[in-house]
């Protein structure tokens, strides 16, 4: 029995260590190869001591300064397209979870069903409506876009969290005199924080690496990290793989801290409504 | 306590102001004097950094005008380039077109050039090779200037050739074969060394071997496989070499940047890249071969030698004006001036592949370039793998898969000419 018990474990042990060795190695090849002199980071046999070096991320500052201005256009979208999304999201929860009519279940359906479409469905109509707009290359389609596409899935996570608040909070706060707008803003959206956070978190993470829309919708002034990490994989005078390693590190590094560190509110979201009834 | 009161009004009243807001934005950024450019980095790299410096200075100060480039990799840029084109108007005016993408359909969406040659021609026109500017001519009009080309050659590893008892690299494609399989061994570092690494995925290599026997995959004319026995030997080698062992094992996934880190690290003796990869190759930072990686023309197969010409690969990549865009005199005259024999000789140097046959011939250029007479030698008789035309990224997609079977061994190379023919046929124009 105890031979079974120490059998169960060592082999869950060995599980969890694949896992984080198929999880891990990736990253860890990136991050070592951008602080390896250039001619090991392919070598055969491979290299796992050498003395590191900061080579590729001068070179990357020094010969795609653009990358650091696509961080930058990253981050304005990643922000703009989560506080909007959190606002509509919270809003609409709030309609979903407070009233009943058939055109709300009519429209929840649709939520769903806007889910169902391939972006690229989405994005090549849009191209010419957009360029007709003059819209074209700016952040503010880049954030309406993103927070158009994670409004239905947020919406429906966040009635998830306001279901739980009780509406004997909303009905003394009208019988105070607050409006909707007031409720939602200091009521409402206070104790559905929790909630927030974790749609932030795919927003967040979803805005931060997306390609397809930065691609088809920007050019130069809006252009983000990721469509500029691809051009270092298609240049014709070779991949210079030690600036694209150091340029993946440092694309990957606020979002994976930001995850390690939001981790509670994203498990939080995934089970929200899990355990209501 | 302050009331926030959000009704159907308000809300829609914030909404339209944000979309008119960010228009407004959008139109105003739109309308400084800006060439906007539609290119590789590469284009913008050869024009604007290295050791010539930055060749549109003159131009953007003579002009009192910004270029501002749109950098895409290659087929994005294309589909980006065909997209902006197709709109009623864009705000781009110059686009980098590349020839394996310049077909009928897509010349029409650009602007005819000959009215602004003829008004305010490029200097030595003549002079920028005739064969890749044909290339760009659709029912008689220009549609797109040359500006940079790739050539392709045989490198190899002199330090591996040597320790082997190689004392020159091949001069006919049978020496090199066998050349190929004396380099695949154990190197004296203890790094196992294949005799040649190619990438499966691109159309450039057996065509190669193809044109090494007389042949090709289709013809400039569009004739499919114009001498089936030449293809069916070209093919019938990179068999050979890969039972050998002196092509990869991993032959069917590797890739175009696996042969420049092969070749770097010492693993592969010979590969097939453009000349333009020898400054890469040897960069004593990212190869163990500095100054050993050396380049040659492709070997000619033993029984052509001396009788035909090889025809060695090119890719070009030319400039071309969006048929929709609002300032066309302004594209053309960015145009005309980059393509102008000083800026032409001075992308060169900044590492572009240089169209003008002169620059080849500029003594201060050949003295830099240790490939100068080489590469403008292959330039001389080189053609494009495959010529453009609607379905040739599916033709090319059919070539390759039945390559990568004759290659692997999986039909034999006779088997494998004729499924390309059949399948190929109907992509083909009437």
């Amino acid at each position: 029995m105890r031979a079974d018990r120490i059998g169960i474990v060592l082999g869950k042990t060995a599980a969890v260590a694949v896992i984080l060795l198929w999880s891990l190695f990736p990253i860890a090849f990136m991050a070592m190869s951008s602080l390896k002199p250039a001619r090991e980071i392919f070598a055969v046999p491979p290299t796992f001591v050498f003395a590191p070096t900061l080579e590729h991320y001068t070179a990357l500052l020094v010969r795609w300064p653009d990358f650091f201005r696509g961080l930058w256009n990253s981050l304005i979208v990643t922000v703009g397209a989560t506080v909007l999304t959190a606002i509509v999201a919270t809003m609409a929860g709030y309609a979903y979870s407070r009233f009943r009519s058939p055109a709300l279940t009519r429209s929840a359906s649709f939520l769903v069903a806007v889910r169902l479409l391939p972006p690229i469905v989405l994005t090549l109509p849009l191209f010419p409506l957009i360029n007709w707009l003059g819209l074209s290359d700016t952040h503010f389609t880049l954030i309406v876009l993103y927070a158009t596409f994670f409004v239905s899935l947020g919406t429906l996570l966040m009635r998830a969290f306001i279901d739980k608040i009780p509406v004997e909070l909303d009905e003394a706060a009208l019988v105070d005199g607050a409006g909707r707008g007031t409720l939602i803003a200091k009521i409402i959206a206070p104790l559905a924080l929790p909630g927030m956070l974790a749609l932030s978190v795919f927003v967040i993470v979803f805005a931060w690496n997306e390609f397809l829309f930065a691609f088809v919708f920007t050019s130069t002034r809006a252009k983000t990290a990721p469509l500029i990490v691809s051009e270092m994989l298609g240049s014709f005078d070779g991949v210079d793989w030690g600036v694209l390693f150091a340029a993946a590190t440092i694309q990957l590094l606020p979002i994976l801290i930001f995850v390690c560190a939001m981790q509670r509110h994203l498990v939080a979201g995934l089970t929200s409504g899990a355990t209501k009834g | 306590m302050t009331t926030f009161k959000m009704n159907r009004r308000t809300a829609l009243g914030m909404g339209v102001g944000a979309a008119a807001l960010a228009t407004g934005i959008g139109r105003a950024r739109a309308q400084g004097k800006t060439l906007n450019v539609l290119a590789h980095r590469v284009h913008q790299a050869s024009l604007t950094q290295g050791p010539a410096g930055d060749l549109t200075k003159a131009w953007r100060d003579a002009n009192a005008t910004e270029v501002n480039w749109a950098t895409f990799d290659s087929n994005p840029l294309q589909d980006r380039l065909f997209r902006e084109a197709s709109l009623s108007s864009t705000d781009f005016g110059v686009g980098f077109l590349v020839n394996s993408r310049a077909t009928r359909d897509a010349a029409k969406l650009m602007a005819p050039l000959d009215d602004f040659q003829r008004a305010n021609p490029i200097e030595d026109f003549a002079d920028i090779a005739p064969g890749l500017v044909a290339a760009m001519r659709f029912d008689g009009k220009l549609v797109s200037v040359p500006f940079r080309h790739a050539t392709i050659g045989l490198f190899y590893n002199e330090a591996l050739l040597e320790e082997r008892g190689i004392k020159a690299p091949p001069q006919t494609l049978e020496e090199l074969v066998d050349q190929a399989k004396r380099l695949t061994f154990t190197s004296a570092a203890g790094t196992p060394v294949t005799g040649m690494v190619l990438a499966s995925d691109l159309s450039v290599f057996p065509v190669t071997f193809a044109r090494a026997f007389g042949g090709d995959f289709i013809s400039g004319d569009l004739k499919l496989v114009p001498d089936r026995g030449a293809l069916e030997k070209g093919l019938a080698t990179m068999q050979d070499l890969f039972k050998a062992g002196a092509l990869p094992r991993t032959f069917a996934t590797t890739t175009n940047d696996d042969q420049v880190t092969w070749i770097q690290q010492g693993r592969a003796a010979f590969t097939v890249l453009p000349f333009a990869r020898f400054a890469q190759l040897n960069n004593p930072q990212q190869s163990k071969f500095p100054g050993k990686i050396k380049a040659i023309e492709f070997p000619i197969s033993e029984a052509l030698r001396g009788k035909v010409p090889f025809a060695s690969v090119v890719e070009f990549w030319a400039m071309s004006i969006l048929g929709n865009a609002r300032d066309k005199d302004l594209a053309w005259n960015f145009i005309r001036t980059m393509s102008s024999k000083a800026v032409t000789t001075g992308a060169a140097r900044n590492g572009n592949g240089p169209v003008r046959v002169s620059t080849y011939q500029d003594p201060g250029f050949a003295a830099d370039q240790p490939l100068a007479a080489v590469e403008s030698k292959a330039l001389a008789g080189a053609r494009v793998p495959l010529p453009a035309f609607p379905e040739a990224a599916r033709a090319q997609t059919i070539f390759l898969e039945e390559v990568q079977l004759a290659v692997l061994g999986r039909k034999n190379p006779s088997e494998a000419v004729g499924a390309i023919i059949e399948r190929v046929k109907p992509l083909l124009p009437a």
